[in-house]
């Protein structure tokens, strides 16, 4: 039997009842990564020795936790007792922590099996994964593209099946991005839904945690069991969690759809705009209400979020001096041993956006950008959380384009158009889910993005659970595609 | 927009490089101009946003294990002792 291509409930399911082995699950990833991993690159460290023994434990036990024998990849900005953090810099090359981060110990408590941590964007700044400071990740789609970011070696690693599931965090898209661009769904949850205990942060008042897995019921079973209040962070919110993946299948009542309007989808990618009106067609052929909408404020969403984003982490990355843990490199004064270990832990995009966001927030351009970015970002909100009373969900493409090639997007604001789609979820906070919607004609995954009203995750699974049965995917086949394979290579 | 790179490397303690001394400052006021788009939106003196509309509680003062001297001391790149060390901060005149 081949364990790399079963789903993770069904997985789960046969560990629960003694059918299979966690530890034979465990050696087939093992087998899988050593060699898939060559060419994909999703891992910056492997744990396998401590996977192993875990998995064993869980096999020598009689009770076992809802996510036994479930193989889960965690982005290496989420902290690891013990496992290598590098968060994708130099500045915590060597950086071992000492405590979990709450995501990692809810998923050990349920016997889950933390199998590595994987690449991502330094600090997660980034839509590619080529702003890693070790080397980039490849779309197992085609080897010669990039996987998407910040969380591309979790997208990649889930496609690849080098893992069952994975972690990412979001703080703009970076879940729901490269979950499009490798064809398979990311959720960011609310902001607030997730406790961010043990998350490196980048930008504070936008940072979420979430799954990316092979279907939509993974994502439910997965956010069940890390979702809920953590008093470890104050922004954890107090909100029962549900189990969303009990009623998957039950969805009842008038559904009310908001689509874009013609004015929203300027510049799309032709592909990208075709399969957004195959999904029309689909929700009518359903018999959905749909409401056609326009949101006049996501045209300064992209730029407000470019004044909030880099504010908070100029701020949030102030702590890496030296001093405490990670990089430190000697000099006679303190104030030079901070600006040399900066300078060198530090890549070009990272310093890019400290500097962005010390501009502005310093004397003189505080009211000007960072003032007016936060009062945007309330009108952005206010037109979101409106458009969401009026309808059930709203639907977007997730990327204008499908996966791009490495190296293809050399400026940086080039780059920052990725987010052009999921950048309002992630201002107004509330949830959205990237689940696969097609391929284009040269097989490049496309993702469509459903946004809810806060602490909606369980009508989202349900509906993106419809959707994905209506969508069927199932020519997306995981695993690498030889297509895409570098050229002049022995 | 024309960035002063000089002043604002000083205020995030960053030294620049040769090369990000050519690109960056170009690189920033391109971005800093797009930004400025934000100013197109009508906001007047309205509102900021807040990130969570649920109370913010104090917690309990309860004493709890907190993580062990040493292994957060095994962390620092230099330490004496129980303390970590840092290079000179404060010289007689």
């Amino acid at each position: 039997m081949n364990y790399l291509e079963l789903g993770l409930k069904e997985a789960v399911e046969l560990v629960r009842s003694g059918q299979l082995k966690a530890g034979e699950i465990v050696e087939s990833y093992i087998n899988h990564i050593e060699s898939a991993d060559r060419e994909i690159k999703a891992y910056l460290t492997t744990a396998f020795d401590r996977a192993l023994d875990r998995a064993r434990e869980i096999d020598s036990r009689k009770e076992k936790g809802r996510l036994a024998g479930a193989v889960v990849a965690i982005k290496d900005n989420i902290v690891t007792r013990g496992i290598r953090t590098t968060c994708g810099s130099r500045i915590l090359e060597n950086f071992v922590p000492p405590y979990d981060a709450t995501v990692v110990e809810r998923l050990e408590a349920e016997d889950a099996i933390i199998i590595g941590k994987t690449n991502m964007d330094e600090f997660a700044m980034g839509s590619s994964t080529e702003n890693s400071a070790f080397f980039p990740t490849r779309n197992p789609r085609d080897l010669e593209r990039v996987p998407g970011g910040s969380s591309g070696g979790s997208a990649a690693a889930v496609a690849a099946l080098e893992a069952m599931a994975a972690l990412g965090s979001d703080t703009g898209g970076s879940v729901r991005q490269p979950a499009a661009f490798c064809g398979i769904v990311g959720l960011k949850p609310t902001y607030g839904r997730v406790s961010r205990y043990g998350l490196v942060a980048f930008a504070s008042s936008l940072d979420q945690i979430g799954p990316l897995t092979r279907s939509v019921e993974d994502c439910a079973l997965i956010t069940s069991v890390i979702a809920g209040f953590d008093a470890r962070d104050s922004t954890s919110a107090r909100v029962p969690v549900p189990d969303y993946s009990a009623e998957l299948g039950n969805i009842t009542g008038r559904i009310k759809v908001g689509l874009l309007g013609r004015a929203s989808l300027k510049g799309l990618h032709p592909e990208v705009a075709s399969s957004y009106s195959r999904v029309r067609e689909m929700l009518s052929a359903l018999g959905l209400e749909i409401v056609e909408m326009d949101f006049p404020s996501w045209e300064v969403a992209l730029p407000c979020y470019y004044v909030i984003a880099p504010s908070e982490a100029s701020s949030n990355l102030a702590r890496y001096d030296g001093v405490r843990y990670g990089l430190r490199v000697e000099a006679a004064e303190l104030t030079d041993m901070y600006v040399k270990t900066r300078t060198a832990g530090f890549g070009s995009e990272v310093k890019r956006r400290i500097l962005l966001g010390t501009f502005a927030l310093s004397s003189g351009y505080y009211d000007a950008y960072y003032v007016k970015a936060s009062r945007a970002r309330q009108v952005i909100s206010g037109e979101l959380k409106a458009a969401l009373e009026r309808v059930d969900f709203i639907l977007t493409p997730t990327t204008p384009e499908p996966a791009f090639r490495l190296g293809e997007k050399q400026d940086p604001l080039a780059m920052y158009l990725q987010d052009y789609f999921t950048v309002a979820a992630s201002l107004a906070g509330i949830p959205g889910i990237s689940i696969p919607c097609g391929l284009t004609r040269e097989g490049l995954p496309l993702g469509l993005q459903i946004l809810s009203a806060h602490f909606s995750e369980g009508p989202l699974f349900k509906f993106a659970f419809l959707l994905e049965n209506n969508i069927k995917f199932s020519n997306n086949k995981y695993g690498i595609n030889n297509r895409g394979r570098r050229k002049n290579e022995n | 927009m024309k960035v002063d790179l000089e002043h604002l490397s000083r205020l995030a303690s960053l030294e620049l490089t040769e090369e990000e001394r050519e690109l960056l400052p170009g690189q920033m006021e391109k971005i800093i101009d797009w930004v400025g788009q934000l100013s197109s939106l009508a906001t007047g003196a309205g509102e900021e946003y807040i990130p969570v509309d649920f109370k913010l509680r104090l917690q309990e003062d309860e004493l709890q294990p907190s993580l062990p001297q040493a292994e957060v001391l095994a962390m620092a790149p230099d330490k004496q002792g129980d303390l970590v060390k840092v290079p000179r901060v404060l010289r007689e005149k």
